[in-house]
């Protein structure tokens, strides 16, 4: 079967899965709803365009697992709908040569009033399968989505998990010689995930393509050799994951940067409070390259520093750091009095000012958005008191690339292996 | 041609909106606790509350010459034909906007949309058609009517005598005016569905216009009393009467159609389809952009 959108005539046949030329995707933005009616009619141009695709080239070889990553916004899912033929092209054109089937959102192409069966048989009617095609596969559809009664039920009914594990039972099991998947497996448990992966492995074993959608570099790169990497509706750059995955990498560190320091430079509207004798007037967090940053790889180096100025006389301040995830788990708390050779800095005058840091050797956190918050105490008398206090004083995130370790930190390990049998003996070792 | 690309896109989709139709009866007949019973009752009640308001309110009376059970039955009849016609005109309206979720997120033929509505409505037509069936059988055959004209009664304009209910031959007629009809609603359908897709308002709009039709057409008053008052116009323009009237015809009286009003319904029918589906074709290619 070989289906082809857009305008243009069939060219030459292909050995591609899907072969896009010079693709481009403009919506109009119309002022006023009724300009849709006069464009349709009379082709006025009451809009403004926005283009979300632009000249897109992209072959994708039979039987490749193609990964596409770009931050939201890049124009990753107004590629695909272009791709799977939902839109047509402003320009360009799409050939595509077999059946595609399409996990693009949560929930996409269900009818929330089906029942979990009717949307079964609705999603392969639309998939173009006969009624004999459905039967032969409704059971494994069924099966392998373990819903239970639940597949009885209206899908509005559904929790997410559950809407991705219909929506990934029709796509897996409708054979399709293209599956394109959006994101969506990042919701569902884990035992869910490890069966969507088992099937995946399966379906691309088969000699099937897979092309993989996301803005997670790390998982990207789990999945597929090849990546394509957009932004701004363009292809920014094509080739191996390891490629790619370096431009991303430093894309992302600008662009993360740029974002949190944003967030920062207005007033913050996270607490603050404390006795004020000392203030610091400086928190910063500082890569290997001691340069400012809000981004710091996994296992690589990391500071934290500070700036302090003291107003009034205090007796014994003590600087300390918290570090939270996102959600307030809170994950490490220390300061510098609390060690096994403490730092006592004793009575601060009017006038004194200096710097606080802490060097950390290696960023233990996998892949997440973290932030910090400040505790400056004073610790002279029963219980601490807080001079200066600032929850959310800095948020950063964590990449990592490698995605060497899985779970919420990294523990530097050595893993060996021991084989004895008929053919000899070894050893494996393995470091990191 | 947008016709020749419907039926390819019906025909090669049929499990699909078999799959639609299929959905929908079931949604209606065996989801409520007396479904099927609705759609007779459903009838029956506008049928009781018009005539109420009709007779009772207005004083009008539908004809001397015809007994009340035979008029209940006329009046039956145009209100499941509006019913059908109606039925296809507001679903189809927000039908796009409803399913926005399959349009716009997987390759879905949306050209379906109207036709499953269409179906579906006809279907229920043909349910009211039996039931008027039953009607015709008792009141024609089981307990005759008897002739209640008055003696010396003059007809009005357009007035017709006393007839006795009848099966005939002309039955053979109705599938040809099921097909018009469906087509006809159904090209209103296609055009309206993409009018409010891209222009919410029509929803709002098309609501008050079907009203208004509704009583532009001779269902709860013979169509005489238009032509009595010089309102003859309004009943010569409207294709919804001229089925009304063939339906009567055929199903009740065993009528034929006329050539003319058939050859008319036929030109009309099929303009309505051509021009529904061109349009709708026309902006189908944008129909993700515009959800």
């Amino acid at each position: 079967m070989s289906t082809q959108h857009g305008a243009g005539s069939a060219g030459r046949e292909r050995s591609s899965a899907i072969y896009a030329e010079d693709l481009s995707k403009c919506y109009r933005i119309y002022r006023k709803p009724i300009h849709r009616l006069w464009d349709v009619l009379l082709n006025s141009r009451s809009y403004e365009e926005f283009w979300a695709v632009r000249n897109v080239y992209l072959e994708i070889p039979h039987g490749s697992t193609v990964g596409i990553i770009g931050e939201n916004g890049a124009g990753k899912s107004s590629l695909l709908k272009l791709l799977t033929g939902i839109t047509t092209p402003t320009t360009g054109r799409v050939e595509v040569q077999g059946r595609i089937a399409s996990l693009l959102e949560l929930g996409a192409g269900f009818h929330p009033e089906f029942t979990g069966r009717e949307n079964i048989r609705l999603n392969c009617a639309i998939l173009g399968m006969t009624p004999e095609e459905t039967a032969e596969r409704f059971q494994r559809i069924v099966d392998f989505s373990e819903l239970g009664d639940f597949i009885n039920r209206p899908v509005k009914t559904y929790s997410s998990g559950m809407y991705v594990r219909l929506g990934f039972s029709v796509a897996a099991t409708v054979d399709p010689d293209i599956l394109i998947i959006d994101e969506a497996l990042s919701v569902g448990d884990e035992h869910f995930r490890g069966k969507c992966t088992n099937r995946l492995n399966e379906i691309r074993e088969q000699g099937k393509t897979v092309v993989f959608v996301s803005h997670d570099m790390g998982a990207v790169k789990s999945m597929c050799k090849w990546v394509v990497l957009m932004d701004q509706g363009r292809i920014l750059e094509q080739g191996t994951a390891e490629q790619v995955a370096d431009t991303y990498l430093k894309r992302a560190k600008a662009r993360g940067n740029e974002r949190l320091s944003m967030v920062h430079r207005g007033k913050s509207e996270y607490p603050r409070w404390g006795s004020g004798e000392v203030e610091v007037t400086h928190f910063e967090m500082l890569d290997e390259h001691r340069s400012p940053t809000h981004m710091v790889q996994t296992g690589r180096p990391y500071s934290i520093r500070m700036m302090w100025k003291a107003h009034r006389e205090c007796a014994n301040p003590v600087f300390g750091v918290g570090l939270y995830r996102t959600d307030g788990t809170y994950l490490n708390g220390s300061n510098h009095q609390w060690r096994q050779q403490p730092i006592e800095l004793q009575r601060v005058v009017p006038g004194d000012e200096g710097e606080v840091e802490i060097f950390v050797e290696r960023m233990p956190l996998n892949h997440g958005q973290y932030y910090l918050t400040l505790f400056l105490y004073d610790h002279s008398k029963a219980s601490p008191t807080a001079i200066d206090h600032r929850e959310h004083v800095l948020t950063f995130e964590v990449l990592d690339v490698d995605r060497a370790q899985h779970g919420l930190i990294q523990v530097p390990s050595r893993w060996t292996l021991a084989r004895r049998g008929p053919s000899g003996t070894s050893e494996l070792e393995s470091q990191r | 041609m947008s016709l020749a690309r419907l039926y390819r896109s019906l025909r090669r989709h049929a499990p699909l909106v078999w799959n639609f139709v299929d959905k929908d009866l079931k949604g209606r007949y065996v989801g409520s606790t007396a479904g099927f019973f609705w759609s007779l009752v459903n009838p029956l009640l506008s049928l009781a509350t018009y005539t109420f308001v009709f007779n009772f309110v207005l004083q009008s009376r539908w004809s001397d010459v015809q007994p009340a059970s035979q008029v209940v039955l006329v009046m039956y009849l145009g209100i499941v034909t509006w019913g059908c016609h109606a039925e296809i005109l507001t679903r189809s309206t927000g039908t796009l906007v409803e399913n926005g979720n399959l349009i716009r997120k997987v390759v879905f033929p949306s050209e379906i949309l109207p036709a499953f509505i269409s179906l579906s409505a006809l279907v229920n037509l043909l349910i009211g058609m039996a039931f008027v069936g039953l009607g015709v059988l008792f009141l024609g055959y089981i307990s005759p009517l008897a002739d209640p004209t008055p003696p010396g009664w003059v007809p009005a304009p357009g007035e017709r005598g006393f007839e006795s209910l009848r099966f005939g031959l002309s039955l053979c007629s109705v599938p040809l005016l099921l097909a018009l009809h469906v087509c006809f609603s159904a090209g209103l359908g296609y055009l309206i569905a993409t009018l409010n897709l891209l222009v919410r308002d029509v929803g709002h709009f098309s609501s008050a216009l079907i009203t208004i039709w509704m009583f532009g057409t001779p269902i709860f008053y013979p169509e005489s009393m238009v032509r009595e008052r010089g309102y003859g116009w309004v009943v010569d323009l409207n294709p919804m009467a001229w089925l009304v009237d063939a339906y009567r015809g055929a199903i009740l009286f065993g009528h034929w159609p006329e050539p003319l009003v058939l050859a008319k319904l036929a030109l009309v029918a099929l303009a309505c389809l051509l021009l529904g589906t061109r349009f709708f074709f026309k902006a189908q290619h944008r129909f993700a952009d515009f959800l």
